[in-house]
């Protein structure tokens, strides 16, 4: 039943609107009803969106028989002047430019307009003058006509927006560097542009009482399981708030679990990324206003993969996977570890290893907990003020932080170098995991763990550990476990999670995503040699 | 149903290896050499073959009663109370391998690693984790243990290569001295661990694919088998007899002579990790068996409510039922086998066979029926 209701309301996304606005204006609306009067109507928008709003165009005319008479209606800055002036306005004034304007009546002047004498690619009739005044707000035009109830609607969104540029937070040294926008239009065509194929669909929804935020889900209808697609469909649907300004509103409202310290679903602003996961039987949520899609399902292995790993040799891919796997260890662990071995057990470390840290830790007049905890914090500061600064003053922070701060703090005799090291290291490698939401969540998982590993030692580490993995163990992403394919997966699939495959043997989508086409090639295909003619043609070629 | 989520067979596979293997291989190398001596590995393989007979018993009576756990069928086999009351011998039973468990976790943690540390610390801090992890259910705890599972076979695999140089295979020898009776007197140790496997008769019901449950609990009996078997010839090679006999836990002890380049000397905190982590499992299983066990019993909505005071008893057990670990052990070795097979592993299950192959082939009863009754 509430499934039907989500796709009555995703196919009838205007109707919603407009019960909507019912709700919120019973009054103006009975009133409205019964308007035909073109001043009338101007007054009732004009009450509607404020007679200071300085934005809101009306424009008055007449036909050249002066007939029947006009009113257009559109934002400055949403819609394009040039097009309404050409196509609409001019064409219905002068006879000049059709040979329909002096034919106008207020009886045929619909149909006239409409297919004669004015122009434009997307002309919707609107019955309703609300919903003609939600679809202005959205940068489109609405043509009233004296004596006619009905509303044309032309398509002139245009507006100022951000060119497509390279993705800033996910750079790739090799692929397309092309980054999602600010726009949706520009979005979708970004995935259209990748995916040619009719099975690609959209499906629009508007999010916010007040925003009225476009949210797009695209997949691709043969691979996608449509379970998956429902679930995704309802939990868009059951949205209920006042404003969606980012992916990160929808991201909070549909996610499994709202009180994890893990991002459980997955943002790109890589078009090729969201183009992957769409072909890998994934949902792809795109928003207007914001570069960032999301990708459901989503497990936690995707957090430590870049785009750039498909697009290198397999091999290195491998060992990058490999290497972020390590590093997620060290940037969640090495801390506690160290706080956890130098105070308990100092048996651990080979001889000479321990000497050196006993002598670097001599004088240092606090336990090594709290060296740890000091360092990480001011790391924190660190990370905090450069990354809200601009870049040219950024780095002069990294200077004031990394080479004045933990210089003198080392001389001063507050911390051990040791520390420095090992705070250093943990720092780099949280920032080696490409996804920043995910190494966020290992950052603040850093400290309880360094506090178990001064009260217990290594089995506190250990036992914050477990207690971690058993979190992870029971999250799910629209219904995949969290931890697969390492867990829950077919071998294939864990194979993947630490190793990037060759293309040509990539036969098989994720199983877990339940895909209704698994297979992605037919077979494996041996490597080939150039044909023979083509060879003969390199050699002509040479020849000559 | 007490529990909504499904495992697959290759978790149950993994779960019944772990559940077997993880207290096991530090435990039963001593106690088989000091009954067996040399043929230790033997009476190691013998008995852990015992768990194919429990496994059997758990199948077949889990397929004449599908989806249902222990605790119900022993209802519909003996009859309401009869079965209540068997039931309570159950869960009494997986309170007390969990105890058992958690005492020889703490046992080894004071003894071995932090032996400043009061017993009560490891047993709560551990109990602790393992109600997280009930509560979240067996799905949960399945998949830490796919998790786990990885770091235990790998680990151990590497304890067997680098101290395989130090294995003297003449330790092995003279074969079968004593001839073959204190070879089975020393598997009834490795027999009763392998009895655990009985947590299968409460785990079946919430399987993927249960025709394929008895294929999988042999593998895991095998490999487990296998797993012990090489541990206790390692421990033997390295050792000797006598010294494995004398040693409160070999295989820690084993781990601790790697010595790799100098640097690699004090590896048996990364396996000791391993170990504890694969510990938590085996706990939680049998945690999780009494919960829903109560769950059951007491046709609770939930299990969830029972977690919390079983845990309470289960770390309570673990530290009244034994004074030390000597008593620990020579219970684990010469009251242990006898009961936990004789009642647990293999008479109750047996009788319960017996009952309902009796009632529905002389008295024509049809267990079938009494679904929707009883």
């Amino acid at each position: 039943m509430k499934n039907a209701f989500s796709i009555l309301k995703k196919l009838l996304p205007k109707t919603k609107t407009k019960k909507q606005e019912q709700e919120k204006h019973p009054q103006t609306k009975e009133k409205q009803s019964n308007i035909s009067s073109l001043s009338q109507r101007v007054d009732y928008i004009k009450e509607k969106l404020g007679y200071d709003t300085n934005d809101v165009v009306i424009r008055q005319f007449s036909s050249s028989n002066n007939k029947v008479h006009f009113a257009v209606l559109y934002i400055d800055g949403m819609a394009d002047k040039q097009t309404i002036n050409d196509n609409i306005i001019r064409p219905a004034q002068s006879d000049i430019i059709s040979n329909f304007a002096h034919k106008l009546t207020p009886q045929n002047a619909l149909s006239l307009l409409q297919e004669h004498i004015t122009s434009g690619s997307e002309i919707a009739v609107v019955p309703d003058i609300d919903q003609a005044i939600s679809l202005v707000l959205g940068g489109d035009t609405a043509l009233l006509i004296g004596g006619e109830n009905k509303i044309l609607v032309y398509g002139t969104r245009s507006f100022a927006q951000r060119a497509v540029q390279e993705p800033e937070t996910e750079a790739a040294v090799r692929g397309p560097r092309e980054g999602f926008t600010e726009t949706l239009r520009t979005n979708t065509s970004m995935l259209r542009r990748r995916i040619s194929h009719p099975d690609l669909r959209l499906e629009s929804f508007f999010v916010g009482r007040y925003t009225q935020t476009e949210v797009v889900i695209a997949y691709i209808h043969s691979i996608a399981n449509e379970h998956l697609l429902q679930e995704v469909r309802r939990r868009i649907a059951s949205i209920d708030t006042d404003s969606i300004l980012d992916s990160s509103y929808i991201e909070e409202f549909i996610e499994d679990n709202p009180y994890s310290f893990f991002p459980q679903i997955e943002h790109t602003e890589r078009a090729d990324k969201a183009a992957a996961a769409a072909l890998d039987g994934r949902v792809v949520i795109i928003v207007n206003n914001t570069p960032f899609v999301l990708i459901v399902p989503t497990n936690f292995f995707q957090f430590l993969q870049a785009a750039e790993d498909y697009y290198e040799r397999p091999y290195i891919g491998t060992f990058l996977r490999l290497l972020r796997l390590f590093l997620l260890n060290i940037a969640l662990m090495l801390p506690a570890v160290y706080v956890a071995v130098t105070t308990f057990h100092q048996e651990m470390l080979p001889t000479a290893l321990l000497l050196s840290v006993a002598a670097a830790r001599e004088g240092i007049p606090l336990p090594a907990v709290g060296e740890a905890l000091i360092m990480e914090t001011t790391f924190e500061i660190l990370r905090e003020a450069g990354t809200k600064l601009p870049k040219t003053v950024g780095q002069a922070i990294s200077i004031v932080g990394g080479l004045v701060i933990g210089d003198a703090a080392i001389r001063a005799g507050i911390v051990s170098p040791a520390m420095v090291i090992v705070v250093a290291t943990t720092a780099i490698s949280t920032f080696a995991i490409p996804a920043f939401n995910a190494s966020i969540a290992l950052r603040l998982l850093r400290f309880p763990l360094i506090i178990l590993g001064a009260i217990m030692g290594l089995y506190g580490v250990l036992w914050g550990l477990v207690f971690i993995l058993i979190h992870l163990c029971s999250l799910q992403s629209f219904g995949v476990p969290y931890l697969s394919p390492l867990v829950h997966g077919s071998a294939g699939d864990m194979a993947e999670s630490f190793v990037r495959p060759h293309w040509r043997f990539m036969l098989r989508r994720p199983s877990l995503l339940a895909v209704k086409n698994k297979q992605r090639q037919p077979g494996i295909s041996p490597p080939e040699a150039a044909p023979a003619a083509e060879r003969e043609l390199t050699h002509e070629n040479t020849e000559e | 149903m007490l529990e909504k989520g499904k495992i697959s067979p290759r978790q149950v596979v993994e779960l019944i290896f772990i559940t077997i293997i993880a207290t096991a291989i530090l435990i039963v190398p001593a106690v088989t050499a000091d009954k067996a001596g040399h043929d230790a590995w033997l009476a190691a393989f013998i008995g852990s073959l015992f768990g194919i007979v429990t496994l059997y018993l758990a199948i077949k009576l889990g397929n004449k009663f599908p989806d249902k756990t222990i605790y119900q069928y022993m209802e519909s086999i003996l009859g309401k109370y009869p079965g209540k009351l068997a039931s309570l011998a159950y869960v009494w039973f997986f309170l007390h391998i969990a105890a058992i468990v958690v005492r020889e976790f703490g046992d080894f943690m004071t003894t071995a690693i932090m032996v400043l540390t009061p017993l009560s610390f490891f047993a709560i801090s551990i109990i602790a984790l393992s109600a997280l992890a009930v509560i979240r259910g067996l799905e949960v705890i399945a998949r830490m243990n796919e998790f786990i599972i990885i770091l235990f076979i790998s680990f151990f695999l590497l304890v067997i290569t680098l101290t395989f140089n130090n294995w003297q295979l003449i330790n092995l020898l003279p074969f079968l001295t004593d001839g073959i009776t204190p070879v089975f007197a020393a598997a009834a140790v490795p027999a009763s661990w392998h009895g655990q496997i009985i947590a299968l008769a409460v785990i079946l019901p919430f399987m993927t694919r249960p025709k394929r449950a008895f294929a999988c609990g042999s593998t895991a009996v095998i490999c487990s088998a296998l797993f012990l078997t090489l541990g206790i010839a390692g421990t033997l090679a390295i050792f000797g007899p006598e010294m494995t006999a004398s040693f409160r836990f070999p295989f820690n002890l084993l781990v601790r002579t790697i010595n790799l380049g100098k640097i690699l000397t004090r590896f048996e905190v990364i396996v000791v990790a391993t170990w504890v982590s694969s510990v938590f499992i085996k706990t939680s299983v049998f945690y999780y068996c009494a919960a829903m066990g109560i769950g059951q019993i007491f046709n609770l909505r939930e299990y969830r409510p029972a977690v919390l005071p079983l845990g309470i008893i289960i770390a309570s057990l673990s530290i009244l039922l034994f004074k030390d670990v000597v008593e620990l052990v020579d219970f684990l070795t010469n009251s242990w086998p006898l009961y936990s097979i004789s009642l647990f592993s293999l008479g109750l299950p047996l009788l319960l066979l017996i009952v309902a192959i009796v009632r529905e082939k002389v008295f024509g009863h049809s267990f079938q029926e009494d679904k929707d009754g009883v």
